[in-house]
């Protein structure tokens, strides 16, 4: 196949997965229907996630809490295009995620969704303006373009004087907040936050999740965050559900 | 990720390992530089003969043997007998029933000079002879060489002149001779003596007596031996006219000697050529007239006289043999020697090409979480596969680039040595490796190739990485 036409056929399919994702008019952003997973060891099956439905508008700030093991990061993983169900649908925007085909995944986790996590996952020999500007390189954006997107970022997160700092010289609020830089750098329309107070200290994961109610209000992102601390959660999500077992077993804060 | 995004991003990956990737460089440096070297050594010994052949002209050139063809030429009144079928190639003239027999002689040699296309055509006489000068001793072949060849574009003299004609008793030395005997300066032996002593046979020797006591020496061993074998020798003296240049793979053919007589003196001297079986027969003649020179040199002006003209002589019922003919054979040896050393250098661009993978297998290990984070932030797994096959390529270039600069090194340094060693023999300067571009451009990107290959496993391996996983691992 020569070149022009793989560009071709990648520019329909972008444009086609643009306009499936970006036009469609839904109430309900982000939909799961009886999504469950299934881990298999061997013999040994684990039900991470059993036949969870869940419904977040556009603009919503969903909290999810839980204990350990009960199927939050599974539900995370699998809102992300990460992981693939083991039966049950995913429909962000009205499109069906187990769907899509792995290079239509990799550009739904480029361009629609922004992930954090825990251990914030910065690449430890970049520095923080590299690490912000990393996704733009799947991007195909120009290296002076993707610099300077990525200095903006970390200016407004309050991070300028530390754009040149390696992770292991920042604190972990502000590799987190480096990471929340990096989730937006490509205007994502949900963010998907896995624990990302799990390191830090009360007052810093205050900060944070302050950071991310702002970003949906500011910019009405779709906001995921999931968190052990409830009472976190409750203060500025619009709803939060507690997970046990894999299982929806309750609303801690409804609006 | 544009192409330029994809190297930036491998050189500044390799980058951080510099220890490790100078070392598997390194590897693929030695791999290339020695695939280098020996390819660069093969192409170099065929560039050289051939290039020589050529320039030399030794593709005009036939050489005719008294044959075993059916068909017998009568210089006389050059007519063949076609129906006679010679009984033995080795049988002595007057053994052949009286039939004319197939005789290179002077009759022959002019029948053919009359042919079209012909440069030269001369007897190629050769004998052993030792050669005295200022007190220093060299054995060597003689080469009997007409004044017309002589004078001819043909020979190539670095001092002195040809001899004026063939019956001069004067001589030509080759410069390479004159470096074994440690003279230097070339123009100080023209019109100096030297001697030739010729190694003959003693057909006195040969009667019943010495016979008897030869036989008895052998079978008694409390007999007295016989005190001396049947050989005589002779010397001559010559004047030395010029000093001919010796060219590295030997002369213009057929003119291959060091030292060159002219037709004259050589008839007159007693010698054994060696080259044939007839010089131990007495009875066979020993002069020239009647069994003919062992063969004759012909060039040919151009390439394409070579084949009628062989025909021609051929159809006369002599033997030929061309180099032109032996050019298909050559570069069947030749490409046989060149994949011999291919594959010699390919053993160390395999154990290159496992230090590729080793190094890659370690990398995508280290990078585990990176690979993670990045299909995290949406890298396909075609950008996962290019990165890493970019790392690979960059190594194979690198490796490619530096390679082709240490081979072209030591083939250099191996040059030298050698051409340093053979100078102090009197062997002229040759160049034994050579590079053509496409020996250049195909090194590296043969390194590219090889290090893409060695990089299939890894990239696979990063490509199969689950980030689930890998966003876990510490």
């Amino acid at each position: 196949m020569n070149k022009e036409l793989r560009i071709s056929k990648f520019l329909v399919r972008y444009s086609l997965f643009n306009f499936l994702f970006n036009n469609m008019n839904t109430t309900d952003f982000v939909e799961t229907e009886d999504l469950t997973k299934v881990y298999s060891t061997g013999k040994i099956q684990v039900i991470a996630l059993e036949d969870v439905n869940l419904s977040v508008r556009q603009g919503e700030f969903l909290g999810v809490t839980g204990p350990s093991g009960s199927g939050k990061s599974t539900l995370v993983n699998l809102l992300g295009g990460l992981d693939t169900p083991s039966s049950g649908n995913i429909k962000v925007h009205g499109r069906f995620i187990s769907e899509l085909n792995k290079e239509e995944l990799a550009l739904y986790r480029r361009y629609q969704v922004g992930m954090i996590f825990q251990s914030f996952n910065l690449i430890s020999s970049y520095t923080a303006v590299e690490n912000v500007a990393f996704p733009l390189l799947f991007a195909g954006v120009a290296k002076r373009e993707r610099n300077s997107r990525a200095e903006q970022l970390l200016a407004k997160l309050g991070l300028s004087g530390r754009k040149d700092h390696l992770p292991s010289e920042l604190s972990g609020g502000e590799q987190q907040r480096v990471a929340i830089a990096r989730a937006l750098i490509n205007q994502p329309k949900i963010l998907l936050a896995d624990e990302p107070t799990g390191n830090l200290d009360s007052k810093t994961s205050r900060q944070i999740v302050q950071t991310l109610s702002d970003l949906n209000k500011s910019q009405g992102l779709t906001v995921i965050v999931i968190s052990h601390q409830e009472s976190l959660l409750a203060e500025f999500a619009d709803n939060v559900i507690r997970l046990c077992d894999g299982k929806v077993v309750g609303q801690v804060k409804s609006q | 990720m544009r192409i330029r995004d994809y190297i930036e991003q491998s050189f500044a990956n390799l980058s951080k390992k510099k220890l490790r990737t100078f070392l598997t460089t390194f590897g693929v440096v030695i791999g290339i530089g020695a695939l280098v070297s020996m390819i660069s050594f093969g192409q170099g010994v065929q560039k050289n003969i051939t290039d020589r052949f050529r320039e030399l002209e030794l593709f005009n050139y036939i050489s005719v043997s008294m044959g075993s063809q059916q068909n017998h030429y009568d210089p006389d009144n050059n007519t063949m007998d076609e129906e006679r079928e010679t009984k033995d190639e080795y049988l002595a003239p007057q053994f052949t029933g009286g039939l004319k027999p197939n005789v290179l002689d002077d009759s022959f040699i002019q029948k053919i000079a009359q042919l079209k296309g012909i440069e030269s055509a001369f007897p190629e006489v050769r004998f052993p002879a030792m050669v005295r000068f200022k007190e220093k001793e060299e054995f060597s072949l003689i080469q009997v060489l007409p004044a017309y060849i002589c004078q001819s574009s043909l020979t190539k003299l670095r001092a002195g002149k040809p001899y004026a004609s063939d019956d001069a008793n004067s001589l030509i030395i080759s410069d390479s001779m004159l470096h074994r005997m440690r003279i230097k300066d070339n123009h100080e032996v023209i019109g100096q003596q030297i001697e030739l002593t010729t190694l003959t046979l003693d057909y006195g020797f040969f009667n019943l007596g010495n016979i008897a006591s030869f036989m008895l020496a052998r079978s008694d061993p409390n007999t007295k031996r016989a005190d001396r074998l049947p050989f005589s020798n002779k010397s001559y003296k010559f004047t030395i006219v010029g000093v001919m240049e010796r060219m590295g793979f030997g002369g213009a053919m057929p003119i291959r000697s060091d030292i060159f007589i002219p037709p004259g003196p050589s008839q007159r001297m007693d010698k054994l050529s060696l080259t044939s079986i007839w010089d131990f027969f007495p009875a066979a003649g020993g002069p020239r007239q009647s069994k003919g020179y062992p063969s004759v040199s012909v060039r040919v002006s151009s390439v394409k006289y070579v084949e009628p003209v062989k025909k021609q002589i051929q159809d006369w019922g002599f033997k030929t043999f061309a180099l032109l003919d032996q050019l298909e054979e050559m570069k069947r040896a030749f490409i046989f020697m060149d994949m011999f050393l291919f594959a010699v250098g390919m053993i160390a661009i395999v154990v290159a090409s496992l230090g590729i993978i080793n190094t890659m297998v370690m990398s995508i290990l280290e990078r585990y979480k990176e690979i993670g984070i990045m299909k995290a932030v949406g890298a396909s797994d075609r950008d996962v596969k290019k990165i890493f096959f970019f790392e690979s390529g960059v190594i194979g270039f690198l490796g490619g680039v530096f390679g082709l600069a240490l081979g072209w090194a030591v083939s250099m340094l191996i040059n030298q040595v050698v051409n340093y060693f053979l100078a102090r023999q009197g062997v002229p300067y040759v160049n034994y490796f050579s590079f053509p571009w496409w020996l250049c451009l195909g090194a590296v990107v043969f390194s590219i190739l090889v290090s893409l290959v060695a990089g299939i496993y890894p990239t696979i391996r990063a490509v199969r990485v689950d980030p689930v996983i890998a966003l876990r691992h510490d």
